[in-house]
């Protein structure tokens, strides 16, 4: 066994921390949670001249083809910044999907895009259950000569508001035996503008967008179709077996999620030993009591088996290896394990902890928001008890 | 990073398992399970001995002391195997005084014990704790005054549960009382023959045994001093980081039983196993069993990569004993009223293991340092808290 990051990684984990203590510090962190777009257009094309953006895309795409890992060191840091934004639906949401479910002709077209940085693609797959399952999708999407016709509402979608492009569960087949049948997987433009990129889904007026406010002010969406004609060509994947590849996807993103989170541990974690040893009261530092030491010694246990969970995780995806069990192991202790060390550092930090300028209380709306995406810890149990034969 | 085995590494594991198969009887690991797993017994010493011929009782160790110059993560892999199977595993002599001898003893010393105590001929019986000195063990009291040519021993040790199956005691006894608290203490070996010295019994809730140790007027002579005099405490904190890393198969062990009890087990026409709430703490426990694992095995390649671990021991002790108290908790509460059933009773679910464990894992959190201790320690050495 190996723990360490290799010098690549280390490179790349050193340029994240450096550009974003540059290019977003927390007055700007939340300018983002007022700001209608909720990310920065120059930030954005620094970040994709960079190479981030297509991370994870191969280079015959224009990618810089890494790996699991690689993204995964890269979001920690974006953790750490408590970064909003939509680079997790792009480079990781969508970018999967795509590499698990789009055709040679389909990659070429989206891909070099996303890694160039021109367009921003989301994922619209939960709807009114709130539950990541076949179950839950009812959208609809009808075949009518050579196009789709596709109508459902999709709720918290990330990013569909300022997205070029949104790939979009539906159902091609409404009474299949096993609900994770029938589902099938589209691109859909949503920007009149860039009309004839994907050619022929000019209807984009049957779609409506509206960011919901949440508590992290990101920019989760409801997103409604209404007869929204989409060319048969923009299917993703065969028909009918988009839950596959969602399931996929799920697993993937909740370890990437896990990476965001334990780089949002490790700063508040610093921030809170920081206050611990300057804050004095009964004339001596808080950090000197054992009540407060014991607090932040479990807070470093969270950050530690955080890390190395996630990274065992990610190391599987990495290799190729099966990595379900373990996805879904990480994503219930890590979003726990934020959730609580979040809470015993304002415990620590007493009344400051919980005003609006001192910056604990960002990173204790990043967990709750990391915590909600790609399935809660309870969710993530049930699956490993599947996976033990329960 | 690789979370995965070397082939190498997985080969040895598994002549080992075969070992363990082949060699040990019933009657080894009842006495075993009745020493609480620690050596010294008759036949666990027969078994051990059989065992350490392979090099695999200190397998870091270089092969002129009868090691055979392992990584720390195949030592680690090994300890972890020990403690899976219920052969002994909880050593003094092979995984505390030894590595201190190894260390900061004199050649004549290394000679004497090494490749004995890598053989399974010697054990050895920690003597630290005293009535007053637990947790704090710099303020133990035991004296030993410098009579020329030896010490004179007298005082009382308490918790030294190898004593009575054990040859030598890893003896920290005062040297210099004038001296500042930590710059007086010295390390013995002691032969338990010597005369003057009496051993008595405490009784854990659980039957085992653990000893109370008095020397009265004991001769020790100056031959058996470890290192320098009024330099034991420094060993000490040595010896504890070795001790600080905790196999915790035993434990995984009996979680595999409570998930085949919860499988197997109909409670209104479903396995447990069926029911929504089982099925969470089960897998809770799962999760923190992955986390055990790679706390325990990031130890072992701190220490490849020539580090010493120091918070991160204190973490995975944490850790791992206080998953080894949820298991034990979870697993009484999932068997319900059959948990509490005793070995031997009638209905009793894996011959009464989980009422035993239950009552086995309080000791988990105390021995070996207890957990505020620890966590002092990640707060102090990993975090640069102040003390006060």
């Amino acid at each position: 066994m190996n723990f360490d990051l290799n010098t690549e990684q280390k490179m790349l984990k050193d340029s994240a921390r450096n550009f974003f203590s540059r290019e977003a510090d927390k007055e700007f962190i939340r300018e983002m949670e007022n700001d209608e777009k909720g990310y920065s257009q120059k930030m954005w094309k620094k970040m994709a001249r960079l190479g981030w953006m297509g991370l994870l895309v191969p280079e015959k795409y224009n990618g810089e083809e890494m790996g699991f890992l690689d993204m995964t060191v890269l979001l920690e840091e974006m953790g750490y910044a408590c970064l909003p934004g939509p680079f997790f639906s792009t480079a990781v949401l969508s970018v999967i999907t795509l590499l698990e479910s789009a055709n040679e002709k389909q990659k070429k077209r989206l891909l070099p895009k996303i890694a160039d940085g021109s367009q921003i693609i989301t994922l619209g797959w939960i709807e009114e259950s709130g539950t990541y399952s076949g179950k839950g999708i009812s959208a609809k999407a009808e075949l009518k000569d050579d196009n789709y016709i596709i109508s459902g509402t999709k709720l918290f979608v990330p990013d569909a508001n300022t997205a070029d492009k949104i790939i979009v569960a539906a159902r091609t087949d409404n009474s299949p035996e096993d609900p994770d049948e029938g589902i099938s997987l589209f691109v859909v433009d949503l920007k009149g503008d860039l009309k004839g990129d994907l050619k022929g889904d000019t209807n984009n007026k049957s779609i409506n967008i509206e960011a919901l406010k949440t508590i992290r002010s990101d920019k989760l969406c409801e997103v409604t179709f209404k007869n929204t004609i989409v060319p048969k060509d923009n299917m993703l994947g065969e028909p009918g077996k988009g839950w596959e590849t969602l399931n996929k996807v799920l697993l993937k993103a909740a370890v990437a999620k896990c990476a965001e989170m334990s780089g949002g541990a490790k700063r508040v974690l610093e921030m809170v030993v920081e206050y611990a040893k300057m804050r004095h009261q009964f004339g001596r530092p808080i950090g000197s009591f054992q009540a407060i030491q014991h607090h932040c010694a479990d807070m470093l246990t969270f950050v530690d088996t955080s890390v190395y969970m996630t990274n065992m995780a990610s190391w599987k995806i990495n290799e190729g290896l099966p990595y379900e069990k373990e996805a879904s192991m990480v994503k219930s202790w890590v979003s726990e394990s934020y959730k609580k060390l979040v809470s015993i550092g304002h415990q620590v930090m007493g009344g400051v902890g919980f005003m609006e300028e001192f910056d604990l209380q960002l990173y204790f709306k990043q967990a709750k928001a990391c915590e909600l995406a790609y399935g809660d810890s309870d969710f993530h149990r049930e699956l490993v008890a599947v996976e033990m034969g329960l | 990073m690789d979370f995965a085995f070397t082939d190498e590494e997985n080969r040895i594991i598994s002549e080992i398992r075969e070992f363990i198969e082949k060699e040990s009887t019933p009657e080894m690991l009842e006495e075993t399970h009745k020493l609480e797993r620690i050596y010294g017994g008759k036949l666990g010493r027969e078994f051990i001995k059989k065992f350490a011929s392979n090099g695999w009782l200190c397998p870091s160790w270089p092969e002129e002391y009868g090691g055979i110059n392992s990584s720390a993560m195949l030592t680690y892999m090994i300890k972890n195997e020990m403690a899976y199977s219920g052969i002994p595993a909880l050593f003094v002599g092979a995984h505390m005084a030894g590595p201190t001898i190894m260390e900061f003893a004199d050649e004549k010393m290394k000679e004497k014990f090494l490749l004995p105590i890598a053989k399974g001929d010697l054990e050895f019986s920690l003597g630290y704790s005293e009535p007053g000195a637990g947790s704090d063990l710099l303020s133990l009291e035991m004296r030993a005054e410098d009579k020329g040519g030896h010490y004179l021993v007298n005082g009382q040790k308490t918790f030294n549960t190898h004593a009575h199956v054990a040859d030598y005691h890893w003896l920290a006894v005062r040297t210099d009382p004038d001296a500042a608290k930590h710059k007086g203490i010295s390390i013995l070996i002691v032969d338990f023959k010597t005369p003057g010295i009496t051993i008595r019994p405490m009784i854990t809730i659980v039957g085992s045994r653990t000893n109370e140790v008095y020397y009265d007027n004991v001769k020790v002579s100056k031959d058996c001093l470890v290192g320098e005099e009024n330099k034991g405490f420094n060993y000490i904190m040595e010896a504890l980081d070795y001790e600080r890393m905790f196999p915790f198969a035993h434990y995984r062990k009996v979680f595999e039983n409570i998930v085949e009890y919860a499988k197997e087990k109909i409670v209104h026409g479903e396995p447990l196993s069926k029911k929504p709430l089982v099925r969470q703490k089960l897998a809770q426990l799962e999760i923190e069993l992955e986390a055990s694992e790679l706390l325990y095995y990031n130890l072992a390649h701190v220490l490849d990569n020539g580090k010493v671990p120091n918070y991160q021991a204190s973490m995975e002790k944490t850790f791992v004993c206080e998953l080894d108290q949820k298991i034990s908790a979870v697993g009484m509460e999932i068997m319900g009223q059959y948990g509490q059933l005793s070995k031997g009773s009638k209905w009793a679910p894996f011959d009464g293991e989980m009422e035993y464990y239950y009552k086995w894992s309080i000791v988990e959190t105390i021995y070996g340092g207890t957990t505020e201790v620890q966590k002092n320690i990640m707060a102090q050495r990993g975090l640069g808290l102040p003390r006060v």
